[in-house]
């Protein structure tokens, strides 16, 4: 057993560019017949909950019995090292409901946002909770339909939220809120930090736009306004050099646009790829991710990213999450299937399959130091081994 | 079982017969035309009816209404995509209905707004898809099935498991008497669910207008768990489940048995585990139920109804459906499980046929809606017509009743009134909020 030639932690959503990309290399997708080792199993409750993987230590969050609950897994053997677990509703409402967010790791503390504002600071290392509080009752900003989504981020001193119009900014170290926005509804996304020109900025899938504020003082330096059905902006962008990509399900489509000073300038508009939940990844140009809501047996596409042209696509593929490392897409598939294939434009030719879970996963699978941690809406949890024997 | 077969042959062949005695103020019917058609109520369920209105191809999208501004640019936008029609938009039903004059109207509301809009479309002379439950009390059901009476335009009901095959299938089983004499009939829809705690109420998203969505209805504050896709567990605009999946099992009862309404009905139920509903003016939770149990009295056969949100596991094997109870076996009709005979003899095979639905939504809507462009060009009785649905709406809304005022009711169904119990008959109407009236029966 051998670590990969490059490993790497996963210490938040989306990974450590928040691109959806690992870095790690000389993982195996080369399975025997009855498919690859399954390093360790658990049960963490309901919800579509991803992982962020520090440390030597694994986290997640699942929902049961009226609590949502924080675990904390040795990420070699699965062995709880902690579990924090708090009041909370299932709020199933228009899908069955549980936690969505996804922890994040910053240095030796963990943080998690729920779906009904309660926000935890746990010490990594032991679950010791640093401050907690609900942010939705301190701010009075309004639930989305479907509760927070997006996950936490750290940027400096600062802690960012998806709460509000365009955010919330509270003191990583003391919880106390810095700025606040308007009383209105957020989206899903998680805050993307970018560069443009000098300055640094978040963008925040918002209510009926995408926007980008200052996190400093949470001033907005620009709006798109995208409307969706239900509010639900929830796939993060995909930023570019100068170009941002947004993309939205429920029948809305993506739009590229270009930065300038002022307003961005739309490149593309199309219905050809609608990120519901969760956001694509752009490998050498094109894009890769699922197109349409998950009531529509939603397809598998590549998308060239510059012109919006679709590349390939496979009908029916289902909903599912999809992650990358080394020029190969890593995909679970909405039914518990895991499937590597090779990010090319020209086709769809899976190099390696395998049934890794049961019932449904709507959570994008995370690559983290040869394992893959994978996990259904009703909690099952199967890391998979990649490693090279 | 021969009463209950020989109402059912009467209501059955007899219903056709009363129709087409009816008034039709079309000069003529051509097969095969198409109708200048309108959405009133623009979310999720309204635009899927909509879609099978588009791809049946018979319907020009004339126009849109929502009283939420980006429901409605939506709505307006996919209907471009999926069609060359451009539909114009509207907040407001009655000016849609005045200035479009659409010859079919769809109507995708809440239950608190769908008396005043079916009726208000009747009128205009439009042929209505009207979403289940005709009303939200008993009264505007009334109403409106005055109107549809009074206009002879068709007025289809959403009750989509009357063409269903597998629910066609069943009760033609059913009144083979291959599961023999029927004594008993239990319904239910079981689901998960858990602890309720308040939600902050908010100011409502730009571009809703919240007065007009709540209407007649009380005015709440706004809160993301009413809208959208909330108001079914909240009385004011809905009555919970019993309100929602009730009316699809008791209307497959009144078509199997031929009887119209029970005698007795009692009803109980309570938040036991949502916890207690709350509402001021900083937080709310919804108020419907989370289980119920109903019993109804019939003439030839006993009918129990139960829901509840919590204890979702496998200890039992069908979570939606009903069971009806015969002196050859059991016969359960479920949704996604089709429908099984269990045999009371043991050597018999269990039976079974699968579902034959429509996806994504796992509903026979396309079927509901030929029907429907069937019932328009021959001028005849559409299958989910207005006399079975407003009965079949009717009886979950006496449970309700029931419920509410925590005792046994008996029902007049033939004068549509509880005997002698002003209590209870004042809740078969609501008051409405100004400036809305209360249809007049």
């Amino acid at each position: 057993m051998a670590l990969p030639l490059k490993a790497d932690d996963w210490p938040h959503w989306r990974g450590p560019k928040r691109n959806g990309i690992s870095v790690e290399t000389g993982w195996t997708d080369q399975w025997p017949s009855e498919g690859p080792k399954i390093a360790w199993k658990a049960k963490v409750g309901l919800g579509f909950s991803s992982f962020a993987v520090a440390n030597g230590r694994a986290f997640t969050l699942g929902h049961a019995s009226d609590a949502d609950t924080v675990f904390c897994f040795e990420a070699d053997s699965g062995k709880v090292l902690w579990k924090h677990s708090y009041p909370s509703d299932l709020g199933d409402k228009y899908f069955d409901g549980g936690t969505t967010g996804t922890p994040t790791v910053d240095g030796d503390h963990v943080f998690t946002l729920g779906r009904w504002g309660d926000l935890f600071c746990f010490e990594a290392a032991s679950g010791k909770i640093v401050w907690s509080k609900n942010v939705q009752k301190e701010t009075s900003a309004p639930l989305p339909d479907w509760g927070f989504g997006g996950s936490p981020l750290v940027s400096g001193n600062m802690l960012v939220l998806n709460v509000g119009e365009a955010g919330l900014a509270l003191d990583k170290t003391s919880g106390k809120i810095v700025w606040k926005s308007a009383d209105k509804k957020s989206g899903y996304s998680t805050p993307l930090p970018m560069m443009q020109g000098e300055d640094m900025l978040m963008l925040l899938g918002s209510g009926q736009s995408y926007a980008a504020i200052n996190p400093k003082n949470g001033q907005e330096a620009w709006r798109i306004r995208w409307a969706t059905e239900y509010g639900v902006n929830a796939a993060d962008p995909i930023v570019d050099g100068n170009r941002v990509f947004i993309s939205s399900g429920y029948g809305k489509g993506a739009g590229l646009f270009k930065l300038g000073s002022g307003q961005p300038e739309n490149i593309w508009t199309s219905k050809v790829l609608r990120n519901q939940m969760n956001p694509s990844i752009l490998i050498n140009g094109h894009l890769y991710g699922v197109d349409d809501d998950e009531s529509n047996r939603p397809s598998l596409k590549c998308v060239e990213f510059a012109t919006g042209a679709e590349k390939w696509s496979q009908p029916k593929f289902g909903s599912g999450g999809l992650t990358a490392a080394d020029g190969k897409l890593i995909i679970l598939g909405e039914k518990g299937e895991l499937i590597i294939a090779p990010a090319t434009p020209e086709r769809f030719q899976p190099s390696a399959r395998a049934q890794i879970l049961g019932g449904k996963s709507w959570t994008a699978p995370v690559l983290a130091n040869g394992r893959v941690y994978c996990r259904n809406s009703r909690g099952d949890v199967a890391v998979v081994d990649v490693r090279r024997k | 079982m021969n009463v209950p077969r020989r109402h059912f042959i009467k209501s059955s062949a007899g219903a056709g017969v009363a129709f087409t005695a009816l008034p039709f103020i079309s000069t003529a019917a051509e097969p095969g035309r198409t109708f200048r058609t309108a959405l009133i109520g623009s979310g999720w369920w309204g635009k899927n009816i909509l879609k099978e209105a588009m791809e049946a191809g018979r319907s020009k999208i004339v126009a849109l209404c929502d009283v939420d501004a980006i429901t409605l640019e939506n709505a307006a936008e996919q209907v471009k995509d999926l069609s060359r029609d451009q539909p114009k938009t509207y907040k407001d039903y009655r000016e849609l209905l005045e200035k479009e004059k659409p010859e079919i109207v769809i109507i995708g509301t809440p239950d608190h707004w769908h008396a005043l809009p079916a009726i208000a479309a009747l009128k205009a002379g439009a042929h209505v898809y009207l979403e289940k439950p005709t009303a939200h009390t008993v009264n505007e059901s009334k109403a409106l099935l005055h109107v549809a009476r009074e206009t002879g335009r068709v007025l289809q009901v959403g009750l989509h498991r009357r063409i269903g095959p597998h629910h066609a299938s069943a009760m033609k089983f059913l009144r083979e008497e291959k599961a023999g004499k029927v004594g008993m009939v239990r319904l239910f829809a079981h689901g998960g669910g858990g602890r309720e705690t308040p939600k902050s109420n908010s100011q409502p998203p730009d571009g809703l207008d919240w007065n007009f969505w709540c209407g007649p209805a009380p005015l709440r504050p706004f809160s993301s768990s009413i809208h959208p896709g909330g108001f079914r567990n909240f009385l004011d605009y809905a009555n919970g489940t019993l309100g929602d999946w009730g009316v699809h099992w008791l209307d497959q009862v009144l078509w199997w048995s031929g009887e119209n309404y029970p005698k007795r009905v009692f009803c109980t139920g309570g938040r036991p585990i949502s916890g207690p509903a709350v509402l001021n003016d900083k937080e709310q939770t919804s108020d419907a139920p989370d289980h119920q149990v109903a019993v109804f009295e019939f003439e030839n056969f006993t009918c129990t109804w139960e829901h509840r949100k919590f204890a979702d596991n496998h200890a039992e094997k069908h979570k939606i459906g009903a069971y009806f109870y015969g002196t050859k076996g059991t016969l359960h009709i479920g949704w996604r499980d089709g429908w099984t005979f269990h045999p009371a003899n043991d050597r018999e095979p269990v039976l079974h046929e699968d579902s034959q639905l429509q996806e994504p939504d796992g509903h026979n809507i396309k079927l509901l809606w030929a029907d429907f462009l069937g019932a328009i060009d021959s001028k005849r009785s559409p299958v989910s017509h207005i006399e079975a649905a407003h009965r079949s709406s009717t009886i979950p809304l006496l449970g309700m009743i029931s419920w509410r005022l925590g005792r046994s009711l008996a029902w007049d169904g033939a004068r549509e009134e509880f005997v002698a119990d002003p209590e209870a008959n004042k809740l078969l109407s609501r008051k409405y909020r100004a400036p809305w009236e209360y249809p007049a029966v």
